[in-house]
């Protein structure tokens, strides 16, 4: 409970200094519009401001200038701008007076502050001079052009471009970490306490067996973790599978093969194994080859692999981890071969291979589930609890944010949409 | 023993670990600077333990064929195939062409290892006639969804779909490659998501076990 208002109360103080901190700079006052005068044919001027470009890394600026009623189809705006003193104006953008608003800004409400009655124009400034180094002093002018030709030109501004130190604009993801994070603390120290009901996983619950199955009939377990390296989420969580599954191996006195596509994996994987073989206490059946370098190429990886399950005859084969469209090559082969198989990835448009041509598939998450699982340490199971919580926070998150989004559009509270659309929006 | 085995290296991860969740927070120059210096070094692990690899890959096969074990066969042709790719590399000094003239590298490159890779690409194929023909043994009631929608699919993208559809259910005003069109884009893109949603959540947390210590077991044990 205590927790709950924490996070509330959190949320809420992020959300009310989100327009403090999303203030521009001093001394960048707000563009006034200025009554024009209507159809004037006399040059006019604009209310020009440049700015660093918020929450990024420093290679564009902000321009604002308010829209002119005078304005008509005919109307159209040159920005030029320049990294010296004097001269060397370069043309940065051109654009009809209908374009580039202030609402076009693709920022969310708590960043930004734009609306419909002023330009504004992220200018970018490593497109124009290469590698735009900080600190430079840039010269920015506006021209207004009518029918192509230039009536009037804004007075001359200038601005730095520099790196910021905060995503403003990722405030939301932010707190959906900070909550995510808070949950996960709490879930550990829950487990440490008490037990947790985890639900049974069929894939996972058949390791057993197929292990089993490779005993009675004496022959190897293909343990193939994939084309990824070390970086995905995927091959660490293979790599965790993996400990529990030759553990097994050696607690069963059977024999694992796995072989690799990256060395990085291969050698995090022989630790695992070796690891593994000392906890089932059967250090003398470790061997060195267990763990072998294949290839770093993805057809002859295959192509090798699929050569081994057809001369060897597997009883099992677990595919773990980031597979690409090997994942059929080897799958169908290991199915032609009898082998009983296992297969986990979080590639989604490979899962319907996997589906089709083994016995277990592990979606998505219940690969990263899958070592915890194995496991059954308390402090690991309490993760998955926190994955069921974020996924509870995603489906109210999408049910609430269906129902206010479909209410604004009926009621044309666009207001109301644009807000939950920023608070759900990935930037 | 217990410092450098464990507590040095868990130090490494979250440091690490925090700093790069920090940098997606953070667009500041430094930040970028950061991440391009640690994507460097791991540029420069990843071509050392290559080495590690290709030692691990000829030790093995050097000792299959010492004990001429099962297939020692093939193992010789991990050594053939390696040879016929870098005695040519060395000879045409890494270049594929020479001036308009293919170089011995580019030769086995163009006709062996382009051809190979495929050969290998084009077994597909065969693979998904027979994975499918597997799939559409109706044994349930999901598998029979399956079929209908791979049926629809199918006979979508074939001139003579359209043909039979006319003929049959044209009576209802609906063309079956606009039924496609649909199946594709609701039910399969909403099934999807809902993967894409829980991968996403399971990363997230699987991430937190690693950078906080919770999974330890790639460190092995004590």
């Amino acid at each position: 409970m205590k927790n709950n208002r924490l996070v509330c109360a959190l949320f809420a103080f992020l959300l009310a200094a989100a327009p403090v901190l999303a203030a521009r700079p001093a001394g960048h006052a707000k563009p006034v519009s200025k009554p024009a005068a209507k159809a004037s044919p006399a040059p006019r001027t604009v209310g020009l401001t440049a700015e660093d470009m918020p929450y990024d890394v420093g290679g564009a600026l902000l321009l604002r200038w308010p829209v002119n009623p005078a304005d008509d189809s005919g109307t159209s705006y040159r920005v030029y701008v320049s990294s010296r003193g004097k001269g060397g104006w370069l043309q940065g953008a051109e654009f009809p007076a209908s374009a580039n608003k202030g609402t076009d800004i693709d920022l969310p409400f708590w960043a930004w502050d734009g609306s419909a009655s002023e330009h504004a124009l992220r200018l970018d400034l490593n497109g124009l001079f290469g590698d735009a180094s900080p600190g430079t002093v840039y010269r920015v002018k506006v021209s207004v052009l009518q029918n192509g030709t230039e009536v009037s030109e804004s007075e001359v501004k200038t601005a730095r471009a520099y790196g910021n130190w905060f995503r403003l604009d990722r405030l939301n993801n932010l707190v959906m970490l900070i909550i995510i994070v808070i949950v996960f603390f709490v879930a550990v120290s829950h487990a440490k306490r008490k037990g947790l009901f985890i639900r049974r996983i069929a894939g996972l619950d058949a390791i057993d067996e197929a292990i089993g199955r490779a005993t009675e009939m004496g022959k190897p377990i293909y343990y193939v973790p994939g084309i990824g390296d070390m970086t995905l989420v995927s091959t660490i969580a293979s790599t965790f599978i993996l400990g529990e599954v030759s553990k097994k191996v050696a607690q069963y006195d059977s024999f694992i093969k796995v072989p690799h596509y990256d060395p990085i994996v291969m050698t995090v994987c022989k630790e695992v194994v070796k690891q593994s073989y000392l906890e089932a206490g059967r250090p003398d059946s470790y061997r060195d080859d267990i763990n072998q370098f294949i290839s770093q190429d993805q057809f002859s990886y295959a192509a090798s692999i699929d050569g081994m399950i057809t001369r060897e005859k597997p009883a099992a084969c677990f595919f773990m981890g980031y597979f690409m469209a090997e994942s059929l090559l080897l799958s169908e082969v290991g199915a032609a071969s009898g082998a009983i198989q296992i297969a986990g990835t979080d590639i989604e448009y490979q899962l319907p291979f996997f589906f089709t041509s083994c016995d277990y598939t592990l979606i998505g998450e219940e690969l990263y589930a899958a070592g915890a699982y194995l496991s059954k340490e308390p402090m690991l199971l309490s993760a998955l609890k926190v994955q069921d919580f974020g996924k509870l926070v995603v489906m109210l998150g999408v049910s609430i944010g269906l129902a206010l989004v479909l209410l604004g559009q009926w009621q044309h509270w666009h207001s109301l949409v644009n807000f939950v659309t920023d608070i759900f929006k990935a930037n | 023993m217990k410092l450098i085995k464990k507590q040095i290296p868990f130090a490494i991860v979250f440091v690490f670990g925090m700093l790069t969740l920090v940098s997606y927070y953070v667009p500041h120059p430094r930040s970028v600077a950061f991440l391009d210096t640690v994507s460097q070094w791991e540029n420069i692990v990843s071509s050392f333990a290559f080495l590690l690899g290709l030692f691990s890959l000829f030790y093995t096969h050097y000792a299959k064929i010492k004990r001429k074990g099962d297939g020692w066969g093939y193992s010789l042709f991990v050594f053939v195939g390696f040879l016929a790719v870098v005695v040519p590399a060395v000879i045409s000094h890494g270049r594929q062409m020479s001036g308009a003239d293919m170089t011995p590298l580019g030769w086995s490159f163009r006709y062996i290892y382009n051809t190979l890779l495929a050969t290998m690409f084009a077994v597909l194929a065969f693979y998904i006639v027979s994975t499918a023909y597997r799939s559409f043994r109706i044994k349930s009631m999901q598998a029979m969804v399956l079929f209908v929608a791979a049926l629809i699919l199918i006979l979508g993208r074939v001139p003579i779909g359209e043909i039979l559809w006319s003929k049959v259910l044209g009576w209802t005003g609906h063309s079956l490659s606009g039924l496609m069109n649909w199946i594709v884009d609701v039910p399969s893109v909403a099934g999807k998501r809902g993967i894409m949603i829980g991968i996403a959540v399971g990363a997230v947390v699987t991430s937190l076990k690693i950078v906080f210590g919770i999974e330890r077991q790639y460190l092995g044990k004590d």
